[in-house]
C-alpha cells in the first residue's frame, strides 16, 4: 500500500505539492481539537463564541486552502463566498423576526 | 490551480467547448455553482437549529446532552483525513502518476465508508438510548416538546449528510475503477479535480453540522 | 509543461458542420429525445409547457365557474380547493418558471452569446427528463385525487390535516426543483466560459443579462424550499413536529423557508419576461434600447434585493412587528430597479419607427399592465393596507397582472417574434393582432373587478361568498371566457404556419442581434462560421439625430 514506485525526483516534487494539503490537515485536526476540548470542558458560558470563531476558521481553511480557492480566479473566489453571503440573508432576516417577538 | 500539469495529462475537449482551457473552467465554475445549492440545502437545517437555541435554550442543551458527541468528533476527524486523501489523489493526477492516484482516491473511499459504518452504530446506540422520537418506541425526552424537535432535526441533518456521503462514495468508487484505464489521465484529469472539490465540500458541511448539533450548547 | 487537447484534426478548426438546420438534420423520435441540441430542447420543454398550461388554465376555467354563483354550489369545498390547488401548482412550477427560461433561455443563449451550444448539453437534456418526471408525480396527485392545500402548502395544513395526495406533489415539486436547479447551472457557466469573442460583458443582449440574473435566483432560492418541503414530507410521514405547534413547533418556520424561495421564484417568473421585452421594444421602435447599463444594473440589483424582501407574504401570519416593518421597507426598495426598466422602455420608443406588428401589441399590453400590477403591489407593501387585503382577491388581481398581464403577455410576445426563428415559418399576422388584442380585453375584464372585489373583501380560496359579489364575479368569468378564446387562437394559428405559414427570411423584423444573422431555422451549431463580435447592441442607426 505504501511502496510508492517513485523515483527520488518524483518524490520531491510531490512532497513539494503536498505542502498545502498537509498544512490544511495538520490546522484542521488542530482547529478540531480545540473545539473537542472546548466541548468536553465547558470552562465558561460564553464558550459557543470560540466555537464558532473556530468553525468560521475551519471553514475558512478548507475554502482557501483545500479547495484551492486562493489560487482561483476571482470569479471562482465570489462564487466561493456568495453562497455563505446568501446564507447570511436567510440567517439574518430570519432571526429579526425571532429575536424581536 | 497554478501549477503545470506534467507531460501526457489533460482533457479530452468534448465538442461545445473550444479549448481545453474553456472546458476546465466551466467543469470547475459548474461545479461551484452546484456547492452553492448544496449549501443553501443544508443551510435551512442550520437555520432551525439556529432558531430552536434562540427560542428553547435549555431544551436544546438537554437534547445535546444525549447526542454522542465523541462519535460525533472521531467521525469528523475521519473526514479530514480523507479529505487529505482527496487532495493527494488531485495532486497525484496532476503529476500523471496513474496507480498511485486510484489508491489514494480508494483509500478516501475506505474513509468515507468507515465514517457511514460509525454514523450507522452511533444511529443503532441511539435507536436502543430510546433516542428515536419519530419512532414507536418509548422516547428519553418525551416530556420535553422542544427537546423533540431538535432531536429530529439531528436526525434529519446527520441523515441528509450521510445521503450525500453515500452519494459521494460511490461515485467515487465507479470513478476511481474508471480511474485505471489506459490514458485515463490524459484525457480526463480534470474529472479528479472537480470530485475533488465536491469531496471536500461534503467535508465542510460535516464539519459545520458536528459543532452546531453536537458541540455548541453542551 | 503545456497540456495537449485532442480534436479530430481532420476538421479544420472554426468552420461548423451540417448544411441542413436542427429541426430537419435528424427525424426520428429517437434523435428528439436523445438531443443534446439546446434548440431541441428548448422545443422539448416549449411542448411540455403548452401541454401543463392547458391542465392549468382548465383548472382556472372550472375556478371561474364555480364562482358564478356565490353559494359554492357547482362543486363541493373539497373539490373547489383541489381545483385552486392545482391550478396554482401546476400553473407556478410547470408552466410560468420554466416558460421563458427553459424555453427561449435554451434555445435562445448561445446564438445571443455567440457559441455553439450550452456547456454542459447532456445535463440539459438531463434537466428536461427531470422536470417531466416532478410534473410525472405531480399529474399522479392530481390523478389519484388531488391536493387542497394551496400551493402554498402550509403547515400545519399541509402536515397533519389535509387529506390529499400531499407527499405525492411534494415529491413532484421537489424533483422539478432540480430541473431548475440545474438548468440555472448549466446557464451561469455558459455565461461565464463560452462566449463569443468580442462579446464583453455589455455587448449581451438583455435578455441575456435577465436570463443570468434569473439563473442566480434558481442556484440561490430553489434549495431552500427543497429542504422546506423535505421537512414537510419528513413532518407528514413522521411527524418531526417542527412545524406543528400541537407539538411544539412553528408554522411560521415554514413560511419563512417556503417564501425565502418563492418571492425571488416571482422574480424568476418576472425577470426573464422583462428580458423579452427588452429585445421586442427596440426591434419595434428600430432604436437602440435606452439606458442599456441601467437596465442592465437593474438587473442584478431586481435579483439581490428579491432575497431581503419575502416576509411581506407574512405580515399578519405572527411574525414581528419589527420584521414585518424591515420587510415592508425593503420591499418599497425592490420596486425602483422595475421602475427603472419601464422609464428605460418607454423611453425606447419615444421617437422610434413604431411598428404594431403581433410582437409588439403583446409588448406594450406587457408595459401598460405589469406597471399596474407593480403599483399595487407597491400598495400591497404598505403594512396597513395589507393588513386589510391580506388574503383578499386584491392580491390575487396584484399577482394575475404580473403573472399573466406580465410574465404571460411576454412569453406571448417572444413566441411569436422568435417564431420565425425557431421554426422557419411566418404567422398569419392578422391572426396575431386580433388574438393580442382579445388577450388584453379578455384579460383586463377578468382580473380588474378582483381588485375591486378584494378591496370590497372578499376573501382568496372561497367559493363561498356575500351575494352583493356576485355581479363582479360573473364579469370576472365573463372576461375569462374571452381569456380563453384569446389563449385558443395562437395555439391554432401557430400550428397551422408550421404546415402552411410562409418561409421566413432571416431577419423578419429587421432586428439586431446575433440571433438574426444566422438562418431562419438555425444550423445544428447556430452558425455557419462562429462569430467575432465587434458592434454593440442594439446598433440600430439612429432615425433621429442625437441632441448635443
Amino acid at each position: 500500500m505504501f511502496e510508492l514506485g517513485l523515483s527520488a525526483g518524483e518524490k520531491r516534487k510531490l512532497m513539494a505539492r503536498m505542502r498545502v494539503p498537509l498544512f490544511s490537515f495538520i490546522a484542521l485536526m488542530g482547529l478540531l481539537a480545540v473545539n473537542v476540548l472546548l466541548g468536553a470542558t465547558l470552562p465558561f458560558p460564553q464558550v459557543w463564541i470560540v466555537q464558532l470563531l473556530v468553525l468560521a476558521t475551519m471553514v475558512a481553511v478548507v475554502l482557501l486552502f483545500s479547495m484551492e480557492v486562493l489560487h482561483e480566479p476571482p470569479l471562482i473566489r465570489l462564487f466561493s463566498v456568495l453562497g455563505f453571503c446568501w446564507v447570511g440573508i436567510l440567517f439574518a432576516m430570519t432571526l429579526i423576526d425571532y429575536l424581536t417577538r | 490551480m497554478t501549477e503545470a500539469l506534467a507531460a501526457g495529462v489533460g482533457v479530452e475537449v468534448l465538442e461545445q467547448f473550444e479549448s481545453e482551457a474553456q472546458q476546465r473552467r466551466a467543469g470547475i465554475l459548474g461545479m461551484w455553482s452546484w456547492l452553492l445549492t448544496e449549501l443553501l440545502l443544508f443551510a435551512g437545517l442550520f437555520l432551525i437549529a439556529v432558531v430552536l437555541r434562540v427560542q428553547y435554550p435549555d431544551s436544546v442543551h438537554q437534547a445535546v446532552a444525549h447526542l454522542k458527541f465523541w462519535i460525533g468528533a472521531t467521525n469528523t476527524a475521519i473526514l479530514i483525513v480523507s479529505s487529505l486523501t482527496m487532495s493527494t489523489a488531485i495532486e497525484l493526477s496532476r503529476l500523471g502518476h496513474q496507480r498511485l492516484m486510484v489508491r489514494a482516491m480508494l483509500a478516501t473511499v475506505a474513509l468515507g465508508t468507515a465514517f457511514i459504518l460509525l454514523k450507522s452504530y452511533e444511529y443503532y446506540v441511539d435507536y436502543v438510548e430510546h433516542m428515536t422520537p419519530f419512532l414507536n418506541r418509548p422516547f428519553e425526552l418525551a416530556d420535553d416538546r422542544p427537546a423533540t424537535l431538535f432531536v429530529n432535526l439531528y436526525w434529519v441533518t446527520t441523515a441528509l449528510h450521510a445521503f450525500h456521503l453515500i452519494t459521494g462514495v460511490t461515485i467515487l468508487v465507479i470513478m476511481a475503477l474508471q480511474a485505471r484505464a489506459e490514458g485515463y489521465l490524459r484525457r480526463h484529469q480534470n474529472r479528479i479535480e472537480i470530485y475533488g472539490l465536491y469531496w471536500h465540500f461534503i467535508d465542510l458541511i460535516w464539519i459545520m453540522v458536528f459543532p452546531i448539533l453536537y458541540v455548541i450548547g453542551r | 509543461m503545456t497540456t495537449t487537447a485532442y480534436r479530430d484534426t481532420a476538421v479544420p478548426h472554426g468552420t461548423i458542420d451540417a448544411p441542413d438546420d436542427y429541426l430537419h438534420v435528424t427525424h426520428t423520435l429517437r434523435s428528439w429525445l436523445l438531443t443534446t441540441d439546446h434548440k431541441r430542447i428548448g422545443i422539448l420543454y416549449l411542448i411540455a409547457i403548452t401541454g401543463f398550461f392547458i391542465i392549468g388554465a382548465i383548472a382556472a376555467g372550472l375556478v371561474r365557474l364555480a364562482l358564478v354563483v356565490p353559494d359554492g354550489s357547482i362543486f363541493t369545498n373539497d373539490t373547489y380547493n383541489k381545483l385552486f390547488t392545482i391550478h396554482g401548482v401546476v400553473m407556478v412550477w410547470f408552466f410560468l418558471i420554466p416558460s421563458i427560461p427553459a424555453t427561449f433561455g435554451n434555445f435562445l443563449l448561445p446564438i445571443m452569446i455567440g457559441t455553439k451550444d450550452l456547456a454542459f448539453p447532456r445535463l440539459n437534456l438531463l434537466s428536461w427528463y427531470i422536470f417531466m418526471s416532478g410534473a410525472l408525480f405531480a399529474m399522479a396527485a392530481v390523478v389519484a385525487g388531488g391536493i387542497d392545500t394551496g400551493w402554498t402548502f402550509y403547515a400545519p395544513f399541509s402536515t397533519t390535516y389535509s387529506n390529499g395526495y400531499v407527499i405525492l406533489a411534494l415529491v413532484g415539486v421537489i424533483v422539478v426543483g432540480f430541473s431548475s436547479i440545474l438548468t440555472g447551472l448549466n446557464f451561469v457557466v455558459t455565461v461565464h466560459t463560452m462566449r463569443a469573442p468580442g462579446m464583453t460583458w455589455f455587448r449581451m443582449p438583455i435578455f441575456v443579462w435577465t436570463i443570468y440574473a434569473t439563473s442566480l435566483i434558481f442556484l440561490l432560492a430553489t434549495p431552500v424550499i427543497t429542504i422546506a418541503l423535505i421537512l414537510l414530507v419528513m413532518e407528514r410521514a413522521f411527524q418531526i413536529g417542527i412545524f406543528d405547534p400541537a407539538l411544539g413547533g412553528d408554522p411560521v418556520l415554514f413560511e419563512h423557508l417556503f417564501w425565502f424561495y418563492s418571492h425571488p421564484a416571482v422574480y424568476i417568473m418576472v425577470l426573464p419576461g422583462m428580458g423579452v421585452i427588452s429585445e421586442i421594444v427596440p426591434a419595434f421602435s428600430q432604436k437602440r434600447i435606452f439606458g442599456y447599463k441601467f437596465i442592465a444594473y437593474a438587473t442584478i440589483a431586481l435579483a439581490t434585493i428579491t432575497f431581503f424582501v419575502w416576509g411581506h407574504h407574512m405580515f399578519v401570519n405572527g411574525q414581528s412587528e419589527y420584521a414585518s416593518m424591515s420587510f415592508s421597507f425593503l420591499s418599497f426598495a425592490v420596486a425602483v430597479p422595475s421602475a427603472v426598466k419601464v422609464y428605460n422602455w418607454t423611453a425606447t420608443i419615444h421617437k422610434g419607427d413604431l411598428r404594431l406588428d403581433t410582437p409588439m401589441l403583446y409588448a406594450m399590453g406587457y408595459i401598460g399592465l405589469f406597471v399596474l400590477g407593480g403599483l399595487t403591489g407597491l400598495f400591497l407593501a404598505t403594512l396597513a393596507i395589507d393588513e386589510h387585503v391580506h388574503d383578499t382577491y386584491y392580491v390575487v388581481a396584484h399577482f394575475h397582472y404580473i403573472m399573466v398581464g406580465g410574465t404571460m403577455l411576454a412569453f406571448l410576445g417572444g413566441l411569436h417574434y422568435w417564431w420565425p426563428k425557431f421554426t422557419g415559418r411566418m404567422y398569419n399576422e392578422a391572426w396575431g393582432r386580433v388574438s393580442a388584442l382579445l388577450l388584453f380585453v379578455g384579460f383586463n375584464v377578468t382580473f380588474f373587478p378582483q381588485f375591486l372585489l378584494g378591496y370590497l373583501g372578499m376573501p382568496r380560496r372561497y367559493h363561498v361568498y356575500p351575494p352583493e359579489f356576485q355581479l363582479l364575479n360573473i364579469l370576472s368569468s365573463a372576461g375569462a371566457t374571452i381569456l380563453a378564446v384569446g389563449y385558443i387562437f395562437p395555439m391554432v394559428y401557430l400550428l397551422w404556419s408550421l404546415w402552411f405559414g410562409k418561409r421566413a427570411p432571416d431577419n423578419p423584423w429587421d432586428a439586431k442581434g446575433l440571433e438574426w444573422m444566422t438562418t431562419s431555422p438555425p444550423p445544428l451549431h447556430n452558425f455557419k462560421t462562429p462569430p467575432v463580435v465587434d458592434f454593440e447592441p442594439y446598433d440600430y442607426a439612429l432615425k433621429v439625430p442625437e441632441r448635443d
